[in-house]
């Protein structure tokens, strides 16, 4: 056990399997092709031993820059199976960030995919006297390039098939050498401030890792995988590598990056990560499709939505649902949910996860109800994965419970700590800031958060991101700002403490369109922005929201008074990014009148100020608002 | 290697009614190379690859492909004996699939009948995938994998575009014709376009004639260009001596050979 290593692990499986079980898929030409374990490992056998003919040596780094391909896969094996280490990179990089991977991790190869990624290294190749080979897979646009320095993925495999004729032995033996306690791969972390780190990590770290996560949730070689996170991420080497190779899941990856949805749908994965807008994306899909289906099945979907939610209602409380809703839930599943997601693929999902803490609670729920068990997990490069929801223990605004194999801490200050087998064992080049960042053995992930009544962890965001309150306690606008805006009828917030006040105030603008609907509904007559703002209704609509938001937080995170802005924050005026991000700094400033009104006892607010159009005329606006306490 | 030029047009005339439209055209296409034919609205630049493609008959003259005379083949015998072209406004099975357009061009290479293709099984199945072997690697080659299953009506123009040039692919030309491939498409597109042209002529060293008027992508990548002005050559030759031709200047600005420069 402790000394497993990745192409142990490969080996293993080619002994279990052979021809019998697929190991990858890819999409080609518009087929399925796959490729039997004993394929794949032919594969990685000739590359690696290709490789080590050009020089690869024990110890060596190699880099991979490219698409979710299997070739991906099979390069990172090849390179640890002669004992080097991968190191990821990702496909986005410009041709100086490349540079700045390849020089840092000192790589004698790289590995990548197309045409593109190759003229990225022609740019750079001068700077890198290191290198001794590029090595690509996919052939297409280079017909006529003749450079010295590329090697296509083939012709290192013909490489290999020649060395291996003169050292039948040497694979197997190289295998055998490997030991657990090896670097496995090197994951750049994307520094906030400074260069991007390399977090090293053994494959005793990576196994550990997905050896208890495969028991949680009972991966197993029927298994179906989409992949298409980016391998060089700690994601995609914990579930779509080290899982693949331990439980025998089938990993699929799609033609393109156009046709995940589609090729998710042929392939009806049984475990999938996908990111939150990715999830919100198919909600959104589902419903547009409603929209347009017939009358019947629309009327269907809306009258068996509701059992759905029910039950998923019960079972995030714990509690049974009763043999009535069972009973009707079943009717609902077979008449609608299951071709429902038999539609976009998600029929046979066991395991749909995702990250970030940021799938809101509407669209968790949703899931829930029609059946597809989305779970929410944390984790990073250095410190492995953490925690992640339970099937019995789901709670969408945490991220899960601890696992076995892992010790977390909540220091002093708040931050999250985590202790364990699972967490990288150094910084390439870099022992300093290793030291500063793993100290007993506890890795400090620079993550705000605690652990609540049910040892669930709750992250709230980066330590460095915090704001403090005038009895020392820590808050994050962001993280308030973020569950705000889940609410359909509010557009933006904006969430201030004060280091010399006792509590948090709110700025809300309201979203314009679903607000002015819901007062049609409502009969509300109204006819401006800044009118409807300040409807008695409005406001407490918006008070409920926050007040819901409030139950999910702790006490001296909640919203204690908020104003409805009586404009939206615009990018004209500079409030925000023309990507939509709050001018925090700018935005206190212009309001600083008004925050001293919502921290007052006042209940009104006059506003007198000058609007400056888009064609730079100018006028006076006058009126007052209404500062509400929760 | 046969060093002959492929297509040979000699004193090409064709006229509607009272108006010529091409007069006394005589022009050559090289085995390996692109050549643009541009000119003013009107020159008569899409008439000209009419006439070669078989939809115009000349009055007078000759246009030999491959040494053989087809001045008077009609179009689907020119196109099988090896000329693909795309159009304008695009001109696709518009309730078709990408892939559907893709295999209809593929019909004047299979060989098979209809009672044997009613069969299917046997050797209409082999030459079906065959078939789609090259119509896939073609879609691979354009990037358009995402659209393969969708009706090309609902594709947007770009895409279109793109669909049209592998449908002209797909026949296996040893020839291809492009009536402005970059139209009405924004400078990202018409720089795929052009590395999509200069990626065919690396892979199939065939020639390409390109009907174009952005200047500075027939001025890239092109070897030769032939400038037509009502229905008259008035100038050919590299890409250099063409943007110093005075002619050209004046038929494309109207202005005195005297006030430029």
């Amino acid at each position: 056990m402790e000394d497993l290593t990745l192409p142990k692990l490969l080996r293993k499986n080619v002994e279990n399997y052979g021809e019998k079980r697929i190991a990858e898929r890819v999409k080609k030409f518009g087929i399925w092709q796959s490729y039997t374990w004993k394929e794949c490992y032919e594969r990685v056998k000739y590359l690696c031993l290709g490789l080590v003919s050009l020089g690869l040596r024990r110890g060596d780094n190699v880099s991979i820059l490219g698409e979710n391909k299997p070739e991906w896969i099979w390069a990172e094996l090849a390179v640890q199976a002669a004992g080097g280490v991968a190191v990821g990179i990702f496909t986005d990089c410009t041709a100086t960030e490349v540079k700045y991977f390849l020089e840092h991790s000192d790589s004698k190869f790289i590995v990548v995919d197309d045409q593109e990624q190759v003229d990225k290294l022609l740019q750079i190749k001068e700077e890198l006297p290191l290198l001794k080979k590029v090595i690509y897979w996919d052939p297409k646009g280079m017909w006529g390039y003749d450079y010295q320095l590329l090697k296509s993925l083939e012709q290192v495999m013909q490489l290999g098939v020649a060395y291996e004729n003169a050292n039948p032995q040497f694979f197997d033996l190289s295998i055998d050498k490997g030991r657990g306690r090896d670097i496995a791969i090197i994951c750049y972390t994307s520094g906030t401030t400074g260069n991007p780190k390399g977090a090293m990590l053994r494959h005793k770290a990576l196994i550990s890792n997905a050896l208890v996560w495969a028991e949680i949730d009972e991966w197993n070689n029927m298994d179906q995988y989409v992949s298409f996170v980016p391998p060089a991420w700690i994601t995609e080497q914990a579930l779509g590598i080290t899982g693949h190779l331990l439980s025998g899941i089938q990993v699929n990856f799609p033609e393109d990056t156009e046709t995940v949805q589609e090729n998710i749908r042929e392939i009806g994965p049984h475990v999938i990560f996908l990111g939150p807008r990715l999830w919100e994306n198919i909600v959104r899909t589902i419903q547009a499709k409603i929209f347009d289906t017939t009358v019947i099945w629309r009327s269907l979907y809306r009258l068996f939505l509701p059992i759905g939610k029910r039950r998923a209602k019960s079972r995030f409380a714990k509690k049974r649902a009763g043999y009535l809703w069972n009973f009707l839930y079943l009717i609902a599943d077979w008449v609608i949910f299951r071709p429902l997601k038999d539609q976009v693929g998600l029929l046979r999902i066991r395991c749909g996860y995702t990250a970030g803490s940021a799938v809101s609670p509407e669209i968790f729920y949703y899931f829930h109800a029609i059946g597809v068990n989305i779970k929410q997990l944390y984790g990073g490069s250095e410190a492995g994965l953490v925690t992640l929801h339970r099937n019995e223990e789901i709670k969408s605004e945490t991220s899960g419970q601890v696992m076995s194999n892992v010790e977390v801490q909540i220091s002093d200050e708040g931050e999250i700590m985590v202790k364990g087998p699972n967490i990288f064992s150094g910084y390439y080049k870099d022992p300093e800031s290793f030291s500063e960042k793993v100290q007993n053995g506890w890795y400090k992930t620079g993550d705000f958060g605690y652990l609540n009544e049910e040892k669930h962890l709750v992250v709230i965001d980066r330590m460095d991101d915090l704001r403090r309150l005038k009895g020392g306690q820590k808050f994050s606008p962001q993280y308030n700002e973020v569950r705000l805006r889940f609410c359909p009828y509010i557009r933006d917030a904006f969430v201030v403490g004060r280091e010399y006040e006792d509590y948090v105030v709110a700025i809300i603008n309201i979203d314009l369109e679903n607000v002015g609907r819901w007062a049609e509904s409502k009969r509300i007559p109204y006819t401006t922005f800044s009118g409807l703002s300040q409807k008695v209704e409005v406001l407490e609509l918006i008070k409920n929201y926050i007040c819901k938001v409030n139950e999910t937080l702790p006490e001296w995170m909640q919203v204690k008074r908020f104003v409805n802005l009586h404009k939206e924050f615009d990018p004209d005026e500079s409030e925000l990014t023309r990507t939509r991000k709050l001018r925090r700094v700018f935005v206190e400033e212009k309001y600083e009148d008004l925050l001293n009104a919502l921290y007052s006892e006042q209940e009104k607010f006059s506003v007198d100020e000058t609007i400056t159009y888009r064609d730079g005329k100018r006028s006076r606006f006058k009126t007052t608002i209404r500062i509400v306490g929760l | 290697m046969n060093t002959e030029a492929i297509l040979k047009a000699s004193k090409l005339r064709l006229e509607f009614g009272g108006i010529t439209v091409l007069f006394q055209i005589s022009m050559e296409v090289e085995r390996e190379e692109i050549l643009a034919i541009i000119g003013p609205n009107g020159a008569g630049k899409t008439s000209l690859l009419n006439c070669i493609n078989g939809f115009y008959r000349p009055q007078q003259g000759d246009i030999f492909f491959k040494g053989i005379n087809i001045t008077e083949l009609s179009p689907h015998k020119i196109a099988k004996l090896g000329v693909s072209r795309t159009f304008q406004n695009i001109e696709l099975y518009s309730g078709l699939s990408t892939l559907d357009n893709l295999m209809a061009a593929r019909h004047i290479h299979m060989r098979r009948g209809f009672l044997s293709a009613c069969l299917f099984f046997g050797p209409s199945q082999n030459e079906e995938i065959n078939n789609r072997k090259l119509v896939e690697e073609l879609i691979d080659f354009l990037e358009i994998t995402s659209v393969r299953h969708k009706i090309v009506d609902t594709l947007p123009y770009g895409v279109k575009k793109r669909v049209e040039l592998g449908r002209a692919l797909a026949a296996e030309p040893s020839m291809l014709i492009l009536d402005e491939p970059t139209a009405g498409m924004n400078v990202e597109e018409k720089e795929d376009m052009a590395r999509f042209i200069l990626d065919i002529f690396e892979l199939k060293r065939i020639p390409i004639v390109i009907v174009e008027h952005d200047m500075d992508i027939v001025m890239d990548i092109c070897d030769r260009i032939v400038v037509l002005d009502f229905g008259v050559k008035i100038a050919e030759g590299s890409p250099t001596e063409i943007k110093d031709n005075p002619k050209v200047i004046t038929a494309y600005l109207g202005a005195d050979e005297g006030e430029l420069d």
